[in-house]
């Protein structure tokens, strides 16, 4: 039985030298032609942690299908992230997939995985999170993480000055995951604008932790923000001193960094957000958490399609940003889109178009 | 009839071979060509054989020293958490003190050691648990990994990645192929019909039967379509590409263990002492030496096994490692090793961790999800333990036992107290 | 007894494994009220008719027919058996060493009040039982606590329990020492009186001739014959022929001992228990050794000669606290079982299953493994002179086996009693101690072993033999020392021995001198 098993493969055997095109051969990052308008297009996402990246898979699916590719969408397992991930990259070029597009799980860590889909041709672009350390990523497409970091750190700032018009003002700070490298950007974004008055003393940091490693939660993991969060409370703030606000990268976090302060029985505080999550979003209608971001991942995703589409035709895709995003091996080339601040005030408005917030801002 | 028992008997190294690997290996080619057939023939690419090789290395690797851990009697469930500490103190070494990548490696080796010589201290001299020490070890050596490496990411210098990532040079004339790789295709298949021959020649010093020569022929002819077919995919995948470095440091390893465990009296040792301890003790083993030598080796191949990936993966991540130990021990144990210690194969344990990864890699090519990709990998080792267990609750004595016995003789033994073959003696006791 | 009912018949029962006949048309007419025994070799069949009565091998994986009480009958499992009135108490005790005596006896048959257990009615209930048994425990006493003789009457107690008509023993006196023995057996006779009726079945054919009402022989799965003891005058030379198809003239080999010189001996040999510090198992212990001499030592259960032999053997027991060991003339310190080997010593171990053989392993790879560098080179087996070694041993002891590939599970108590003794004169020792080297062997493997052992005496060796078969002993040994409660109460050249001088030396500390 193995001997029939091993002659009819052997009969299949051949050398694939003769097809490939050699890896250097183009020599620019993308492919000097177009290619069939029904290739194969991978997605690789990570875990299923937050519904954004639910939703844009979904979004993927369909989009792709309905632009008449074949998809490959994956998401990386919840335990074995990257290993998984690189496995899912390397299904994808086996298969021969025309682009990919990574949502990676660690920046740092797809290099090789990535050097393999160059050279047999495919083209990387980068969503949301830009893969580091390699030449061989093509494109970046995300929302523009600074201004998100920017426009987290001035709501930071209104919110608490609509609740306590004279400062100082004590607030804490909380960054992502130290693998995800939007995470520095984020912060950066947001001290971009509270640093000027940290250093004036209008705002003052209760812990005095304001370098991105003390703040940062491995994993965006809620329950490492929820630790951190009642420890500060411990430490710094067991007494009558008050929490002003606190800078939170995304709603999960945020709604983490909430549960904590209620349940230490403290006043809630200006809590910042992003991704706009459901639960988050009720949230702010409920007047608890102040303010969301909202990087519509509808807009993120059709974009990243409409990438594809003109790769397919053999035309150079639109690109608004050529100089922000070094990954540390060469700046990549980037389409960057606005994201929005969300607050009460504005909640009904920024989510008119989506049809699972929109009904939870009535009213 | 008696051809096929001939087959069965004889195919896959006689007398010794385990039997559920047999099974396992049928399992292996099935599931081989399930995926051929369902991928249109993508699982046997070139590409696709070098990318499962590179990507499950590592596992394998772990599965060797897993393998002896649980035939001693033992469990590691650190080696996750080792391999991750081991590559970042090796990327941060290397990062900050600008180690040159083969001293990084060497240190790397060392604190695998250093790890190993700790844990087997607690098991062995201690006499605490192996589940604990190593449980105890997963977390600290996690913990370990975040503390140097702040939670971050550490990239390695490009030497360094050639252990996960790089592949045998092109040398020598353009032959379509990687020479290298068909160089060491050919000394394979010398080496599978020298040792084919040379067990013919043991077995017939030992008196014992030798199998018909049509079936060493099979056997040989088997096994160098194998070697050829896979160097010829190996060789021939995109310029550049070929055997993965990384499987080579896999196959000498196997080749190695294989050796030790089988045939030295270090190997056999540990058999005895998971077999039965006291047994053992009181045949002069030294047991506290074994137990120490096991865990320690289990450490520094998971050290190696950490490098491996970082170098692959070009960076140290705090997330290297998370649940590897389960991967290494479903490997072992699919691979025919059994749970209460004593028994297992190198190669069985390495078939089982091949069936592991080319489901998995067939499910991804397909597009099937992680999370349908865990649950089968569940279900597969959920049957292929209790398809032993099955077998000896049916009155057979044991896996070897049972399995051993079609393939033994060509004939059911008579009823008991006239069972002889080869007995010159014939004597009329009683047992 | 022949007049009484038939309580219980099997009729041609046929059971195949697979590759094997365990059973061939099997007939056994068991009447009421009677000691029946069946007598057989090791792998006779004896326990798989057990198990096919019991429902421990279900109706339908055996052909032939159970007729109970007059009726056919169809057990599926054991509780089937158990509702019928049938329990077997197998050799190995189904006793949870953890619990206590009431536990144990109404484990799985609990008396119900409420949804609950009805403690109460079940220690009065267990007080009843165990003085029907002659028990004498505190009913809380845990199981672990109590002797192997009282942990046998629990089991019997248990039986009770469960309203037994049919009770059958697997070996019950094999790990009995002669007065628990004695105590079961008149127990059983006791409990004939009451209508019980009951199956026992024995290695110790003495036990059988004395207690036994009808005896049926079983040999190679067949039946042989069935014996009325009392009608027919059975005695033991007349069941032995019956269990081997021939005349055994002898228990024992006819041996001319030639005896050299003193070579190894012991002094003050004093060890204290592995865990309490307090308690001596061996106290001044002294005694030799002759080239070509075995010696015996003579000991009730518990009386330290296991742990005596253990502990010398590179204190692989207790706590070594003084004595000397000499060798030639010259002292030796044995501190691990490696030296204790390398010096030329060997220990046969009491329990060949617990911790004589690794039963993973195949029969040449347990012939070798006590002294593997004789197999190999530079650490390497050489799988050649492995197999010929084991081959040469196979020959020369008779191991009944198609090959030395084989699992030594497979073999016969018997058999793998050989193996264990050819891993162990594979090691070329000097001095031999063999712990119960025949127990649980069948009379024909005895006298081979037997056999064996004064081969190894006439190649010049010493052999310790340890036994709590004061014949076995008697007819074997050259000289016999009697130990109690860990220390040597007196030594007997065989000419000398009887059983009762041996007995009250085993059982008091008076010491007489020691030349």
């Amino acid at each position: 039985m193995i001997g029939v098993a091993a002659l009819l493969t052997l009969s299949a055997c051949g050398s694939e030298r003769e097809g490939a095109a050699p890896a250097d051969a183009g020599g620019s990052a993308a492919p000097a032609k177009g290619f069939a308008a029904d290739a194969l297009i991978g997605v690789a996402l990570p875990s299923k942690t937050s519904e954004n990246w639910v939703l844009a898979g979904d979004l993927f699916t369909n989009g792709l299908k309905e632009a008449g590719f074949t998809s490959d969408v994956q998401y990386a397992g919840a335990s074995t992230t990257v290993a998984d991930q690189q496995a899912q990259i390397s299904a994808m070029v086996t298969k021969g997939a025309k682009v990919i597009v990574i949502g990676a799980t660690d920046a740092a860590q797809l290099t090789t995985q990535v050097k393999q889909a160059k050279e047999a041709g495919a083209t990387v672009i980068a969503y949301d999170r830009l893969i580091t350390n390699t030449p061989d990523v093509d494109y970046y497409i995300a929302f523009d993480n600074f201004k998100v970091g920017q426009l987290q750190g001035q709501a930071l700032l209104d919110g608490m000055k609509a609740k306590k018009p004279e400062g100082p003002w004590t607030i804490e700070l909380f960054s992502g995951s130290p693998d995800d490298n939007n995470a520095g950007v984020f912060f950066n974004g947001a001290m971009d604008v509270l640093k000027p008055l940290i250093d004036k003393g209008d705002v003052v940091v209760g812990s005095g932790q304001t370098d991105v490693k003390q703040t940062a939660i491995q994993g965006w993991k809620a329950e490492g923000a929820q630790q951190r969060m009642d420890s500060l409370i411990t430490s710094t703030y067991n007494g009558d001193k008050k929490l002003d606000g606190v800078l939170s990268p995304n709603d999960t976090l945020a709604r983490a960094i909430i549960t904590s302060v209620k349940g230490a029985g403290k006043d809630i505080p200006v809590v910042t957000g992003q991704d706009s999550e459901v639960e988050s979003v009720k949230s702010i209608m409920a007047g608890e958490q102040y303010s969301t971001i909202n990087k519509d991942t509808r807009k993120l995703v059709a974009e990243t399609i409409g990438m594809v589409k003109s790769l397919q035709a053999g035309n150079e895709p639109t690109i608004n940003d050529k100089e922000s995003y070094d990954n540390g091996v060469k700046v990549v080339p980037s389409y960057l889109l606005p994201p929005v601040i969300v607050t009460k005030d504005n909640a009904a408005e920024a989510y008119a178009n989506d049809p699972k917030l929109a009904p939870l801002t009535q009213g | 009839m008696s051809r096929i028992k001939d087959l069965q008997k004889n195919l896959f190294g006689g007398t010794t071979s385990n039997a559920r690997q047999f099974g396992m290996i049928f399992t292996l080619v099935a599931i081989v060509l399930l995926f051929q057939i369902w991928t249109n023939g993508l699982t046997l690419t070139s590409g696709n054989l070098i990318a499962v090789v590179s990507q499950y290395s590592y596992i394998l690797i772990l599965a060797i020293g897993m393998l002896m851990v649980i035939v001693a009697g033992h469990i590691d469930l650190s080696v996750g958490s080792v391999a991750a500490f081991t590559g970042i103190v090796v990327a941060k070494a290397m990062q900050e003190f600008s180690l040159p990548w083969p001293v990084g490696i060497l240190l790397g080796l060392a604190v695998g050691a250093l790890i190993g010589a700790w844990q087997g201290f607690w098991v062995a001299y201690v006499g605490v648990p192996a589940f604990i020490v190593t449980l105890a070890g997963m977390l600290l050596f996690r913990g370990g990994n975040q503390y140097i490496g702040n939670a971050d990411t550490v990239p390695v210098p490009e030497g360094f990645r050639a252990i996960g990532a790089g592949f045998l040079p092109e040398v020598g004339p353009d032959t379509g192929y990687n020479n290298l790789t068909l160089l060491l295709g050919l000394a394979a298949c010398a080496a599978v019909i020298w040792r084919e021959l040379k067990s013919r020649q043991t077995r017939r010093e030992m008196n014992a039967d030798v199998a018909p020569m049509w079936i060493s022929v099979l056997r040989m002819a088997v096994m160098v379509g194998v070697i050829v077919f896979a160097t010829l995919r190996f060789a021939g995948g995109r310029v550049g590409t070929s055997l993965p470095i990384s499987g080579i440091i896999l196959i000498g390893l196997v080749l190695v263990y294989s050796h030790y465990t089988r045939n030295t009296i270090g190997g056999r040792h540990i058999y005895a002492v998971g077999g039965n301890s006291r047994a053992a003790e009181l045949s002069g083993v030294k047991l506290k030496r074994v137990n120490f030598l096991v865990m320690m080796n289990m450490s520094v191949l998971a050290a190696l096994a950490g490098m491996i990936f970082v170098a692959r993966s070009s960076a140290s991540g705090p997330q290297d490692g998370l649940s590897w130990e389960l991967d290494a021990i479903a490997a072992v144990f699919i691979g025919g090793a059994a749970v209460s210690g004593g028994l297992g194969t190198i190669s069985g344990s390495i078939v089982g961790g091949l069936v592991m990864a080319l489901l998995n890699n067939g499910l991804q090519l397909e597009g099937v999800g992680s999370d349908m990709v865990q649950i089968i990998k569940g279900l597969v080792l959920l049957l292929a333990v209790a398809f032993d267990v099955y077998n000896k609750s049916q009155g057979r004595f044991s896996i070897i036992g049972t399995l051993m016995r079609p393939f033994r003789r060509d004939d059911p033994p008579p009823p008991t107290g006239t069972t002889s073959l080869t007995d010159a003696g014939k004597a009329p006791v009683s047992g | 007894m022949r007049s009484a009912p038939v309580l219980l018949e099997m009729r041609s029962i046929t059971k195949t494994f697979p590759g094997v006949t365990a059973l061939a048309d099997v007939n056994l007419e068991v009447r009421q009220g009677e000691i029946h025994a069946i007598c057989g070799e090791n792998g006779a069949g004896k326990s798989t008719l057990m198990k096919v009565l019991s429902g421990v091998h279900p109706h339908g994986t055996y052909t032939g027919e159970i007729v109970y009480q007059g009726e056919p009958v169809r057990f599926s499992d054991i509780r089937a058996s158990e509702h019928a009135g049938i329990v077997i108490i197998h050799q190995e005790l189904a006793l949870v060493p953890g619990m206590s005596i009431t536990e144990n006896i109404f484990l799985g048959n609990e008396p119900r009040k409420r949804g609950g257990i009805d403690w109460k009615a079940a220690q009065r209930r267990a007080l009843e039982l165990m003085a029907e048994v002659g028990l004498q425990e505190d009913p809380d006493t845990l199981v672990k606590d109590i002797g192997v003789g009282k942990q046998q009457l629990v089991e019997i107690a248990k039986a009770f329990a469960k309203d037994v008509r049919l009770l059958i023993l697997d070996e019950p006196t094999a790990a009995l020492n002669e007065a628990d023995s004695r105590h079961l057996l008149d127990l059983l006779r006791g409990i004939r009186g009451r209508g019980v009726t009951s199956i026992i079945i024995s290695h110790k054919l003495n036990e059988i001739e004395a207690v036994a009402d009808t005896i049926t022989i079983l040999r190679d799965g067949r039946t042989i014959e069935s014996l009325d003891v009392k009608a027919d005058g059975v005695n033991e030379d007349r069941i032995v022929r019956g269990m081997v198809g021939r005349e055994l003239h002898s228990r024992f080999p006819d041996h001319t001992p030639n005896i050299g010189e003193v070579f190894f001996e012991v002094r003050d040999w004093t060890v204290r228990h592995p865990i309490s510090a307090d308690r001596l198992v061996c106290k001044g212990s002294s005694f030799n050794v002759r080239r070509g001499e075995i010696v015996g030592f003579a000991g009730l259960m518990g009386a330290g000669r296991t742990e005596l032999a253990m502990s010398l053997f590179g204190r692989s027991y207790g706590v070594y606290l003084s004595g000397q060991i000499f060798k030639d003339g010259e002292e030796v310190r044995l501190r691990t079982v490696s030296e204790a080997i390398d010096h030329g010593l060997a220990y046969v171990s009491e329990d060949r299953k617990a911790i004589g053989l690794n039963l993973l392993d195949d029969i040449k790879t347990s012939m070798v493994a006590a002294k593997l560098p004789k197999v190999a080179h530079h650490g390497v087996i050489d799988q050649v002179r492995e197999y010929r070694y084991a081959e040469e041993y196979r020959q020369s002891l008779r191991v009944k086996t198609p090959s030395v590939d084989e699992g030594v599970t497979k073999l016969s108590g018997g058999n793998q009693q050989k193996v264990v003794l050819a891993k162990w004169m594979f090691t070329d020792p000097d001095l031999l101690i063999l712990d119960e080297p025949t127990r649980g062997i069948d009379v024909g493997a005895k006298y081979e072993i037997y056999g064996i052992i004064q081969r190894l005496a006439d190649q010049g060796k010493g052999v310790i033999v340890i036994s709590s078969e004061l014949p076995e002993l008697i007819g074997l040994c050259d000289r016999i020392y009697t130990v109690f409660e860990g220390t040597v109460t007196g030594e007997v050249p065989r000419a000398e021995a009887d059983p009762e001088h041996l007995m009250k030396q085993m059982t008091s500390t008076k010491k007489t001198p020691i030349r």
